[in-house]
């Protein structure tokens, strides 16, 4: 059998395993299931050609043959980078997951817990590598009800409240989607033979006015998930009430899925779009990253403030993928890559002291609901959470000042490369807005800061003093993300030669250079 | 009488029938009452067959009727079965009175 | 294909006739077993369908008219009659220990069902209306009995009250409107109407065909005749209901389909009378009214019942969609909708069914519910994947179902002249916005079984027969979409008329 199609196959069959073998194995079952896909991941990186424009390894066969539906899966350098991504980030999800059942006070649960992350793993791995739009949708769907669950039944206080809102917005968005995919479908009929097929979709011209009306119903479907700005308020509540690892998941792949969606449908196969739109998606793109930084500010929660730190992040995304220029997108894909390693890195971070103070304020909060959630004394109310870890958590505070100033955009690590290259590439086409995008960088540079201030500087609480630091375990979850990130600060070629060829390969994209070789 | 009125008249019997029927069906209250227009409405379509049947000068109309009439009698059989067992836990038969379940 | 004699066409209605006879033969066995096992009884109807079934499925379907043009033997007929026998087989299976039914009457309740279905039967077979109106009224008269097989019960007797009054006004309704067809027609041969109504005045063609639709409305809860299901459904013994939403349902969409695809689907006929424009307009009204109404419901069952008067409105845009150039697609969509709606319906009512019993949770209330993932958690998936497939969400089989169904309306809005003139992609969104309704009410269920904590922790368990029959309806709704596709369920073409001339010679 093919790579591609092992990739998701291996996690669905590790489900079945799960759920036969006993409880005690499921986390050990796992760990094998995702450590294949990495394997697998890995040598499909090994066969992947990045001089070459399209999709290769591919398979394609009819699967109903009628309506031209097939199961058709490849890989070019727009999904690659994200297919290793995202097997990095499982595998590191269930080293996180390890204890999940005493974490989150639901003993016996284990075997229900891993079946419902492969699924989510297995759906994660068939939206990257699907070509065919329905297919393509129904890894998109996949991944939404094992998701509802784990949070819904492992996550925090509010939980269920936060996993109906999460699935509730993504399935509104996804009808959109669905009925955008089915729109496009009838319309190549017009153009010449009906398919779902996304490279021939995209080789096809389609009459501008229909494109512009379907380039909004993906945008629809995508945004939630990415999410933009005004749907993004599913995002804090979930990562707030999910545990750790499956906000690592979130945050590190489920997000990529939106921006991932909007290269692969919206610049790859409706690129002759209306210039409004394009325009709409960067100013999108600013006020999510504006909007985000300031939102991160206001923060006491420390999980809140790497949540709404995400939207920020994933504006440059949006930025960087509106300008449509070979920098832009290779940034964008770059970002996406940079910014699960660092998002994964954060939410782990979280978790560890999560585990041992049992609550996460930077800040204590005022108000009386919330600190009777987390048996905070009201007389605390308003004061320091933390202070001054930095000395008895010294490891600890190390690998988060990592995680911080990665994702503040220090050069030298990903955050830098991957916020530089989408700004270079959105300069070019909006000058303006990449100016206020830049006020973003310095918004996030003085949250995260401050925040380092706040709790591992300065006068110490008394309270918090005797926190163990962190273990072998979160080491080991956290140290080769960290690694990644400083590797692909080094050497951001090793990301980027993966997708040049593919993203000059785009048609958009090739309008784009022409327009400015004529400048 | 011509054949063509007698058609006519019939035709409109028929029709007066079926509205009578509709009407009680939907103002009375009493379920027998309501058995009686539903006959009425058969009646009704039974006369158009035999009307239409007689003017087209075909047999097959005639012969619908007599299964309509055997169905018919299954029904109010059924039906007046129905209206008896409602009467025994209930001791009405009033259709307003029949609120268990809910609207 | 030439009309059969009565003699030549009993060859081809073996399947029918063996339903037939095993039923009559039941009231007999039946007759003479009093008082002793029933066990036989039950055996016997269990044989009854499963020969029924399985001539059915392996006899040849080649579209014999048989008996001068009253019935024919197509691929139509024949795969609504495997999806009839299937829903009654499996509601047999689950009734056969049910305590709602006495033990005492279960001779009487098996051979009734198995009356039902043989009407079902002549429903879905019928090529005159003649046969139609007896095959209805042999469903509904057996039905109503069915419905208030619980004589001591008040809520029996008061569903089958009030399924018999609105079922005689309908099919009385339907009946005027067949004579009045008949007097522009000088037939009820239902393919050689549709050529003899052309010349007929629009008006009273009009009047004629929406009277005869209150007959099969009905029978598929349309709106406006609606209003009797859910009073039905709930009061109703569980195995009747669940009967009745899908059996029911399939086969007096079986007879709507013949009806407007081969009498009425004839241009001339569709330029005097409207009817797609008609049926597009109460299947919107249907699919939201339906959906509207079960969003308040804390019954697990009259919610359910509700939401299949919704599924009657999503089906009812495939017949709409008849009035196209090209019927088959539709017809294809509306099979396999049917077939996939036979296994997740029945599937969410027997859990339902099975959860009210005493020993269980003996309750159809959502309160009861809740937590029932700690309790049983089979059950509880099982019923949670029955309820997504019921929503359309993938890769359920509910959402390939809706897939095709949504496509082939839309494919014939978009070919030349649309359906009749109509486009009728409005309704698809509009469909698509219901299923997002539906997706409250269901997840509600879902919400309560899985994420709620309930207050009892006793573990529930399943039995191991209902477990079997269960497994039965989950593995198609899960996989269903997979392994099979609307193209298997083409059948036959509409006949052409003039092949009914014979009939009347």
């Amino acid at each position: 059998m093919d790579y591609l199609t092992l990739l998701w196959l291996v996690p669905l069959v590790g489900m079945g395993v799960v759920l036969l073998a006993p409880k005690s194995f499921s986390r050990l079952i796992s760990l094998v299931a995702t450590g294949v896909t990495l394997l697998l991941s890995l040598m499909i990186w090994n066969a992947f050609d990045s001089s070459v424009a399209g999709h290769q390894l591919g398979v394609d066969v009819e699967w109903i043959p009628q309506f031209n539906i097939r199961y058709l899966v490849g890989v070019d350098g727009l999904s690659l980078a994200l297919i290793l991504l995202t097997a990095v980030i499982a595998i590191i999800g269930v080293v996180a997951s390890w204890n999940i059942g005493a974490e989150t006070h639901r003993e016996g649960t284990e075997k229900a817990y891993f079946a419902m992350y492969l699924l989510l793993v297995s759906g994660m791995f068939g939206f990257f590598v699907a070509l065919d739009l329905i297919l393509f949708y129904l890894f998109f769907e996949l991944t939404l009800l094992p998701m509802y669950f784990l949070i819904g039944v492992w996550g925090g206080p509010r939980r269920e409240y936060a996993a109906i809102k999460f699935f509730l917005y993504t399935l509104f968005g996804s009808v959109f989607m669905l009925v955008a995919i089915l729109a496009l479908y009838f319309q190549s009929g017009a153009a010449g033979a009906r398919t779902f097929s996304i490279p021939e979709l995209a080789a096809m011209d389609l009459p501008v006015q229909i494109v512009n009306w379907l380039w909004f119903g993906f945008y629809l479907g995508f945004a939630i998930k990415v999410p933009v700005f005004p749907f993004h308020t599913w995002l804090p509540d979930a990562h707030v009430e999910a545990p750790t690892p499956i906000s690592v998941i979130l945050a590190g792949v489920l997000l990529k899925m939106g921006t991932y969606g909007l290269v692969r449908v919206n610049v790859q196969t409706l690129g002759n779009a209306g210039e409004h739109w394009w325009t709409f998606l960067a100013v999108m793109g600013v006020v999510n990253i504006l909007y985000g930084s300031f939102c991160a500010m206001a923060q006491r929660d420390l999980k809140k403030l790497v949540a709404y730190s995400s939207v920020g992040h994933m504006g440059f995304v949006l930025l960087a993928i509106a300008a449509r220029t070979p920098e832009g997108i290779n940034g964008a894909i770059f970002q996406m890559v940079s910014h699960g390693l660092l998002s994964g890195m954060l939410f782990l971070v979280v978790g560890v002291i999560y585990v041992r103070a049992h609550h996460r304020y930077i800040v204590y909060p005022e108000d009386e609901a919330e600190l009777e959630m987390y048996h905070i004394d009201q007389s605390k109310a308003g004061r320091l959470g933390f202070g001054g870890l930095a000395t008895s958590m010294p490891v600890y505070t190390g690998v988060m000042t990592i995680a911080f100033f990665g994702s503040l955009g220090l050069p030298g690590m990903s955050g830098f490369i991957g916020e530089a290259l989408s700004l270079m590439g959105a300069w070019r086409v909006y000058p303006t807005l990449t100016v206020l995008a830049a006020v973003g960088i310095l918004v996030g540079a003085a949250y995260f800061l401050w925040t380092i201030q706040r709790m591992f500087l300065g006068e110490k609480n008394p309270e918090w003093a005797e926190l163990p630091d962190i273990n072998a375990r979160e080491l080991i979850a956290l140290v080769p993300l960290a690694a990644l990130v400083i590797i692909l600060g080094v050497m951001p070629s090793l990301a980027t030669d993966l997708s040049k060829a593919s993203v000059h390969g785009l048609e958009v994209v090739q309008d784009m250079i022409a327009k400015f070789a004529n400048l | 009488m011509t054949p063509e009125l007698t058609y006519r008249l019939c035709l409109t019997l028929s029709a007066v029938l079926f509205a009578v029927g509709v009407a009680g069906v939907l103002i009375r209250r009493n379920a027998i009452v309501i058995f009686m227009c539903i006959e009425l409405m058969l009646n009704a379509a039974n006369l158009a067959f035999v009307t239409f049947s007689r003017h087209l000068g075909v047999l097959n109309g005639q012969a619908v009727v007599f299964f309509v009439m055997a169905v018919a009698a299954a029904e109010v059989a059924v039906g007046l079965a129905i209206i008896v067992t409602v009467f025994r836990t209930r001791a009405s038969v009033n259709v307003d009175e029949l609120k268990l379940l809910r609207r | 294909m030439t009309p059969l004699d009565n003699l030549s066409s009993l060859q081809h209605y073996i399947p029918d006739a063996a339903l037939a006879s095993f039923a009559v033969l039941i009231v007999i066995v039946d007759l003479f077993a009093r008082g002793r096992s029933k066990v036989v009884v039950g055996v016997l109807s269990i044989a009854a369908l499963a020969v029924a079934g399985a001539l059915t499925l392996w006899m040849p379907h080649t579209g014999e008219r048989l008996f001068y043009g009253m019935a024919r033997q197509d691929g139509l007929a024949q795969t609504f009659k495997l999806v009839i026998v299937g829903c009654a087989a499996v509601t047999l299976l689950v009734s056969l220990r049910t305590q709602e039914v006495a033990e005492r009457l279960r001779g009487e309740f098996f051979a009734l069902m198995l009356f039902a279905t043989y009407g079902m039967f002549l429903m879905v077979s019928a090529s005159n209306l003649l046969i139609a109106y007896l095959g209805v009224e042999l469903a509904s008269i057996s039905s109503y009995i069915l419905a208030g097989f619980l004589a001591n019960q008040s809520r029996s007797s008061e569903a089958a009250f009030k399924y018999v009054i609105y079922g005689s006004v309908a099919s009385g309704v339907m009946l005027f409107g067949v004579s009045l067809l008949y007097g522009m027609a000088g037939t009820t041969d239902i393919a050689l109407m549709g050529e003899r109504l052309a010349s007929a005045h629009p008006l009273a063609l009009t009047i004629a065909v929406v009277f005869l639709f209150a007959g099969v409305g009905y029978k598929i809860a349309s709106v406006p005749f609606h209003m009797w299901s859910p009073d039905v459904y709930e009061g109703s013994p569980l195995p009747v209901t669940a009967f009745l939403s899908v059996a029911s349902k399939a086969a007096g969409f079986g007879l709507t389909l013949r009806i407007f695809r081969d009498g009425l689907g004839a241009e001339e006929l569709l330029a005097s009378v409207d009817w797609p424009l008609f049926l597009a307009l109460l299947s919107a009204v249907t699919m939201t009214v339906g959906n509207l109404a079960a969003m308040g419901q804390k019954n697990v069952k009259r919610l359910l019942a509700y939401s299949s008067i919704a599924h009657g409105g999503y089906l009812l845009m495939g017949i709409a969609a008849l009035g196209s150039s090209d019927s088959s697609a539709p017809t294809a969509a509306i099979l396999f909708y049917l077939a996939v709606y036979l296994f997740m319906n029945l599937g969410a009512f027997f859990v339902v069914m099975h959860l009210a019993e005493p020993s269980r949770l003996g309750s159809e209330e959502m309160p009861a519910y809740r937590g029932l993932i700690r309790r049983s958690p089979a059950l509880a998936i099982v019923m949670s994947v029955f309820l997504f497939s019921l929503i359309g969400l993938p890769p359920f089989a509910g959402f390939w179902g809706k897939l095709y169904l949504f496509k082939s309306v839309v494919d014939a809005s978009l070919v030349e002249g649309g359906v009749n003139g109509h486009n009728f992609v409005w309704l698809v969104l509009l469909a698509m916005a219901n299923s997002a309704i539906s997706l409250y009410y269901y997840f509600a269920v879902v919400k309560a079984m899985l994420l709620d904590r309930g207050e009892e922790e006793t573990p529930v368990k399943a039995h191991p027969a209902f477990a079997l029959v269960l497994l039965i309806l989950f593995l198609p709704t899960l996989l269903l979409g997979f392994f099979t596709n609307v193209d298997d369920f083409r059948v036959d073409e509409a006949p052409e008329a003039s092949a009914s001339i014979m009939a009347e010679e």
